[in-house]
């Protein structure tokens, strides 16, 4: 097991977002992460990343316990958020966006990866030296992933990656997905986009305001008729 | 002919500014609050480089070694001094008291500090301007019929070599962009693995050397050390800051070298007494104008750490 979550619970003040959530991710496994807004996903991966403190619970990687770690520790030993809506530094080129992403590395490899995202989003690669700004929505998505990719992850986290992409990127996304999972790199995605995300991933687990209201196989999940009715009707 | 020394004289007293207002840029860009402790750091420079050369301290160095050695004692005290406001007001309040989105904590604590150093080094040394025992006044050169003092010629190359430094390492060192990230989004740069605990001090550590340096050139240049001697200059910074626009260095330059030449322009044409009027006139005109100043953004604002 790659990634292990045992019993997580994250409040906001008074709100529990996320109440004793477990589950875990494989090795090269892509696991996703369902439900409706207010559902606690976006908590749950916050709290992942160690940009949230959870009030309970573990966290596991690699079976190291990431508890009490900061997210600059979980990046080094391999773990990448690329956080809802992007969040791409807008006054930094791409370049420099792509170099935050390998803010934690230490080796001298840095140079070559960008090379390597350059090859696989020509793009980015174009406008390397331009403001982040001129780039598409998709083509943020893709610097966003990028970014996360340069740290060199074994596991990346993806927080709702296909909101606000056209149909064209949202099919270019889940195929670059299943790229890096061929790659061995283990995904773990929330996604609104529940069709999709059932198709690329092995497992799912649904959340229904902080807890746990369904879990496994993605093929099982696809085929439930009550989540058909929550979400896939919707969809 | 004397004009062109008042625009000389500017220059030189506009470096001064330069320095103290892109610490003021710094802080305020990266950790969104205005940091008030910057003209005591400029005060405390002066006076601890003023009271070493003065007591003949700086490791029984005398002669020509003996002030550059209490200008950089000076220098490191204004270090010091930053990063034990940062201690004590930035960081005490951001960890105890959560929201560090509340940049007036960190603005009223830097206040309290400004206001008790200045008063200590009143209780010890007095309200009276004390005459720094530089160089001599006679370390003049002249260029095509203008005066320049070496000293000041000298401390303007530092200044500006500094800012040109510190631009550079913005702009291509791994610091410098966890500095820029921290600044434009501090919740996606913690994600990377941006540890605003170690970074922090960086800003002040800066902002420490630059009114350290700032003091120190100005205790040598113009003579006179006084524990108020921080107010006139941190306030003209400012001005200095808001015409060139806020958040942005090369406007916190400009900004301050146009202080400098109104300053003593208006000396040259109206006198001493107009030189308020004349300066918070400009930066008035200027606000009305252009209100986010010559070179700003409008990124300054909420959300900050």
């Amino acid at each position: 097991m790659l990634l292990e979550v045992k019993d997580l619970e994250v409040t906001y003040g008074r709100t529990k977002a996320v109440q004793g959530v477990s589950f875990g991710v494989e090795r090269g496994e892509v696991v996703t992460v369902l439900g409706a807004n207010g559902a606690g996903k976006t908590s749950l991966l916050r709290a992942l990343q160690g940009a949230r403190k959870p009030q309970g619970g573990q966290i596991i990687f690699d079976g190291e316990d990431m508890t009490a770690l900061s997210p600059a520790a979980r990046v080094a030993k391999g773990m990448a958020l690329v956080p809802e809506g992007r969040q791409i530094f807008v006054s930094m080129t791409v370049e420099e966006n792509l170099l935050m992403g390998g803010y934690m590395r230490r080796d001298d490899g840095v140079h070559g990866d960008l090379a390597a995202i350059y090859e696989r989003f020509p793009n980015l690669g174009e406008r390397r030296h331009m403001k982040a700004t001129v780039l598409s929505g998709g083509e943020q998505q893709m610097l966003a992933l990028g970014r996360a990719l340069i740290s060199k992850p074994r596991l990346i986290m993806l927080d709702e990656p296909s909101l606000g992409l056209s149909p064209l990127f949202v099919e270019k996304l889940f195929d670059l997905i299943r790229e890096l999972n061929s790659d061995g790199i283990s995904i773990l995605l929330v996604e609104q986009n529940t069709h999709m995300a059932l198709e690329v991933a092995a497992r799912g687990i649904v959340l229904e305001l902080g807890r746990e209201m369904l879990s496994g196989p993605a093929a099982e999940l696809a085929a439930n008729p009550s989540l058909a009715e929550a979400y896939l009707g919707a969809a | 002919m004397l004009l062109v020394q008042q625009i000389v004289n500017g220059l030189m007293l506009g470096s001064v500014y330069v320095t103290v207002a892109v610490a003021f840029t710094l802080t305020i860009s990266i950790l969104n609050f205005l940091n008030f402790t910057i003209p005591t750091l400029f005060m405390v420079a002066g006076m601890v480089s003023w009271g070493l050369a003065y007591f003949g301290l700086p490791f029984g160095l005398s002669g020509p070694l003996a002030w550059p050695a209490a200008l950089a004692c000076g220098a490191v005290a204004s270090i010091l001094c930053s990063l034990l406001v940062e201690r004590f007001t930035f960081r005490y309040m951001r960890t105890r008291h959560g929201d560090s989105t509340e940049h007036a904590i960190p603005l009223v604590s830097s206040l309290g500090f400004l206001l008790i150093l200045e008063n200590l080094i009143r209780i010890f040394y007095g309200s009276d301007s004390q005459r720094f025992p530089g160089p001599s006044s006679d370390l003049t050169t002249q260029i095509g019929g203008i005066f320049v003092r070496i000293p000041q010629l000298v401390s303007f190359v530092i200044v500006m070599v500094l800012i040109l430094g510190l631009v550079w390492m913005m702009k291509h060192t791994r610091i410098g962009r966890g500095l820029r990230a921290i600044a434009e989004n501090p919740d996606a740069a913690t994600i990377l693995g941006v540890e605003p605990n170690k970074i922090v001090p960086v800003v002040f550590m800066l902002t420490g050397l630059l009114c350290g340096l700032a003091g120190a050139l100005f205790a040598v240049n113009y003579g006179e050390v006084s524990p108020m001697m921080g107010e006139d200059i941190g306030s003209k910074a400012i001005a200095g800051m808001v015409v060139g626009g806020l958040g942005s260095l090369w406007g916190a330059v400009a900004g301050g070298i146009i202080v400098g030449l109104v300053e003593m322009l208006t000396i040259h044409f109206f006198g001493a007494d107009a030189v308020q009027v004349a300066v918070w006139g400009a930066l008035l005109v200027t606000l009305l104008m252009r209100p986010q100043g010559l070179f700003g953004h409008n990124a300054i604002g909420k959300g900050k750490l």
